[in-house]
């Protein structure tokens, strides 16, 4: 006869029951309310991002005071209309002027104004440029909004010598702490999307 | 949100599918372990690794709720620190396979690797005699989620500087409480039947032999 004496591991017991049971009402309480814990702790974090002041630097003095969205595409994959300098298009759709001294090619499109929701801001001041800035994006669970397009740039269609790139986001010149969708605007933000590499 | 032959699935039908679907695959994976001979360890490590990638890709809809942190710390406890680092690095690659591969797969791999070899240094104290106290393991759980997302934080440091980080990781602390509190679930549902295949299985338990008696 073959004897095997295994550790007992039993059923459980009233402990294990009640946290069973508390464990998953506390789950579906955490996942209602997360929402709403991430806005408060977005807004706590945008108090961090540097100074909006400087981040003005190179735009239009008119909008000084007022929400910018700037586009920046890399020098290999330049935008088919805005491919030289930077174009500084007005909340019209109107082109103020078109800066060649910041060494980037792309677009900035601003002068807004009461904007407090990143993803708002984007989808409506990109539209100003009658399509040419359009996003695409899709919504992850854990990430929220991805943006993976941005005036017609597939951040899947950028090779080179690295796994892997995409549009990151900058507010106010600083790499942003969340998402655009999470992101909570002041007035006179500055946000910027490049291509990085990773 | 899932496309299936024009038929968009709301968020929660996509939840309800993925979670009958991760139920097929438990029910399955409990079935197949049943039949298998005493001692079948890395029969077992492979179940355990395959049912952590499937939980963790089919519950993607729920934000930061997963199982694998909670299975790396049990296989920590009963298989030790060795095998708990092969687990934790196989399911952080085998699971980004779908979700996303990247920079971040390795700091995925170090931070369970990390939870993994508490568990086994903890292993002692997470038993009450022979068996596993879930209060204990679901306390561990709960800290081993924060931990798990700060190593992962840390990643981020190839993009921003270091003093950064803190907020970068206070933005994300709602994410940890949500990983916190689905390892306790996790944990009070899976730690006394999962540690009961382990041990049936582990390379550990003592084997006594006695005398065969003939039947003549």
């Amino acid at each position: 006869m073959c004897q095997v004496k295994v550790p007992v591991f039993v059923g459980a017991d009233s402990v294990s029951y009640k946290l069973r049971l508390g464990s998953i009402v506390l789950l579906v309480v955490v996942i209602i309310l997360l929402p709403f814990l991430q806005d408060s702790v977005n807004e706590k974090a945008a108090r961090f991002v540097s100074d909006n002041e400087s981040s003005h630097v190179g735009l239009p003095t008119e909008w000084n005071e007022n929400q910018v969205i700037c586009i920046n595409f890399p020098e290999e994959y330049p935008h088919s209309v805005y491919s030289s300098g930077v174009t500084m298009i007005d909340t019209d759709g109107s082109i103020i002027g078109v800066n060649h001294d910041l060494n980037l090619t792309g677009a900035c499109v601003g002068g807004f104004d009461g904007y407090t929701d990143g993803m708002d801001f984007m989808m409506d001041a990109t539209r100003v440029a009658g399509g040419h800035l359009a996003v695409g994006y899709f919504v992850n669970p854990n990430w929220g909004e991805w943006i993976h397009t941005i005036g017609g740039l597939n951040e899947k269609e950028i090779e080179g010598d690295f796994n892997g790139a995409y549009w990151s986001l900058s507010h106010n010149g600083g790499y942003s702490m969340v998402g655009i969708g999470g992101l909570v605007m002041a007035e006179g933000d500055v946000i910027s999307w490049n291509i990085a590499t990773w | 949100m899932l496309d299936a032959h024009a038929i968009v699935l709301s968020p929660l039908e996509t939840l309800v599918l993925n979670l009958s679907l991760l139920a097929i695959v438990a029910w399955s994976m409990w079935k197949a372990e049943s039949s298998l001979d005493s001692g079948s360890s890395l029969t077992v490590l492979a179940l355990m690794a395959l049912f952590a990638v499937t939980g963790r890709v089919l519950l993607e809809p729920l934000p930061n709720v997963q199982p694998v942190t909670v299975i790396v710390l049990l296989v920590g406890i009963h298989y030790g620190a060795t095998k708990s680092i092969g687990v934790a690095t196989l399911v952080a690659i085998v699971s980004n396979l779908v979700l996303g591969h990247g920079l971040w797969t390795f700091y995925q791999a170090l931070g369970w690797a990390l939870i993994g070899v508490t568990g086994a240094l903890l292993s002692q104290s997470l038993r009450i005699g022979e068996k596993i106290s879930v209060p204990r393991v679901a306390t561990l759980s709960f800290i081993a989620a924060f931990l798990f997302d700060w190593v992962v934080s840390i990643s981020v440091l190839h993009s921003i500087p270091l003093e950064s980080l803190p907020v970068y990781i206070m933005v994300g602390l709602p994410f940890d409480l949500a990983h916190g509190v689905g390892n306790v679930a996790f944990a009070a549902w899976l730690s006394e039947p999962l540690s009961e295949i382990m041990s049936r299985h582990s390379p550990k338990r003592e084997v006594v032999v006695a005398p065969v008696k003939s039947s003549t």
